[in-house]
């Protein structure tokens, strides 16, 4: 209440004045002032730091942002071309539960592949890197014109540097994939590895190896 | 005297929790979702988002990429999901999404409505995953799942603007 006063020792009066309200109250509505300025205190203090801690969050992430970008630039991340996809054998089945895309029990033709893969996708990792997810996807063209599908056969969480050379040989597809279609047999696809960089703090970054496969829909077996 | 002060102090209250909520929907405005700051609540991403990890999310791409992070909705369940796009189809009216959570075995279509084999690009997102920050959302998981430190909180606001008198 009073400690423009207080704090000019100068004045003997207001000193004086002063004196009962700074050291313990004698009266119950001095002691409430009392309680109610600490309060005040404490909750200015405790807005004070929030503020703080909230901008130098903010400043803090901008800086690791920034530099991070910069790192992923110089390390020229979207244009790895070390990749290989080869000896991709794609099959074909009919499946008739929900799971694998059936509606009704109606049959539903489902696609996978085995293939080979190697990269190295080390350069990805940087101080600011908490898991790379690599995905091999394929695209290929709908039924109507200006329709288009990806879908992917296979992905992988890397979390550290020493697992993110891959060799990978016969590799079986993760996923078994069907088509908003009944049958997607015959189509050729575009096979390609992505990545996707989750990082400590920032953004998402996406991005994809240079190197592409190609396939075509296998037909199912036919039933004898 | 009294009666002029309490009404400054109700105002300023005012003041600050309509600039927040201005604030909240101007960036709801900006972004196109209804919730454009969402605060990870399962652990079916991990080891990418843990709980209590803040996701800054955008809805204004046309069309989502296989590989995206999205958070959508399902009709008639509330709890909104973050998982990755591992399928898409479109064409040039719309947009079908099936999802899958890093850390789950299998795909999302037990998670849909009955029947439900896709998501629609189009009503089904509240958004994209751009941006992320760790941890710092834990206290709202605190606030909304530990009464103690709610009603701690609570309590310590109400006895200090009761008290407060400047």
């Amino acid at each position: 209440m009073c400690s423009h006063g207080c704090s000019n020792t100068n004045s003997k009066i207001s000193h004086h004045l002063c004196s009962k309200t700074s050291f313990l109250p004698h009266r119950l509505d001095q002691f409430f002032i009392h309680v109610s300025n600490s309060m005040y205190n404490l909750v200015t203090r405790l807005q004070t730091v929030s503020n703080q801690a909230l901008s130098a969050t903010a400043v803090v992430s901008g800086i690791i942002i920034v530099l991070t970008l910069i790192q992923l630039v110089i390390s020229n991340v979207w244009s790895i071309d070390t990749t290989s996809i080869q000896n991709i054998k794609p099959s074909a089945s009919i499946r008739n539960s929900f799971n694998y895309g059936s509606v009704n029990r109606k049959p539903k033709e489902n696609s996978k592949l085995s293939f080979d893969l190697d990269a190295d996708l080390s350069p990805l990792f940087n101080w600011n890197t908490k898991q790379v997810f690599v995905y091999l996807t394929a695209e290929y063209p709908g039924k109507s014109s200006g329709s288009s599908n990806k879908v992917t056969y296979w992905d992988k969480i890397i979390k550290s540097k020493d697992e993110a050379k891959l060799h990978l040989a016969n590799q079986k597809s993760k996923y078994s994939v069907w088509d908003v279609e009944k049958s997607f047999r015959g189509r050729d696809a575009i096979l390609k590895l992505e990545w996707n960089i989750q990082p400590h703090v920032g953004p998402l970054i996406f991005g994809e190896t240079t190197t592409t496969g190609t396939f075509t829909f296998a037909d199912p077996p036919k039933k004898s | 005297m009294k009666v002029r002060q309490q009404l400054v102090q109700f105002l300023n209250l005012a003041y600050v929790l309509s600039s927040a909520f201005m604030v909240w929907k101007a960036l709801s405005v900006v972004t196109n979702s209804h919730s454009p700051i969402v605060v990870v609540l399962s652990g079916s991403m991990e080891p990418a988002f843990q709980r209590g990890d803040i996701l800054f999310l955008w809805n204004r791409d046309q069309q989502a990429h296989v590989g995206d992070i999205v958070v959508y909705e399902i009709q008639g369940k509330s709890i909104p999901i973050v998982h990755r796009v591992l399928r898409e189809h479109h064409n040039n009216e719309k947009q079908l999404l099936l999802t899958k959570g890093d850390n789950n075995a299998v795909d999302d279509l037990g998670l849909y409505a009955k029947k439900q084999g896709y998501l629609n690009q189009a009503t089904d997102l509240v958004g994209t995953v751009k941006g992320y920050l760790p941890k710092v959302g834990y206290v709202t998981i605190l606030l909304t799942e530990n009464i103690y430190f709610r009603y701690g909180i609570l309590g310590i606001m109400g006895i200090s603007s009761l008290l407060t008198q400047e």
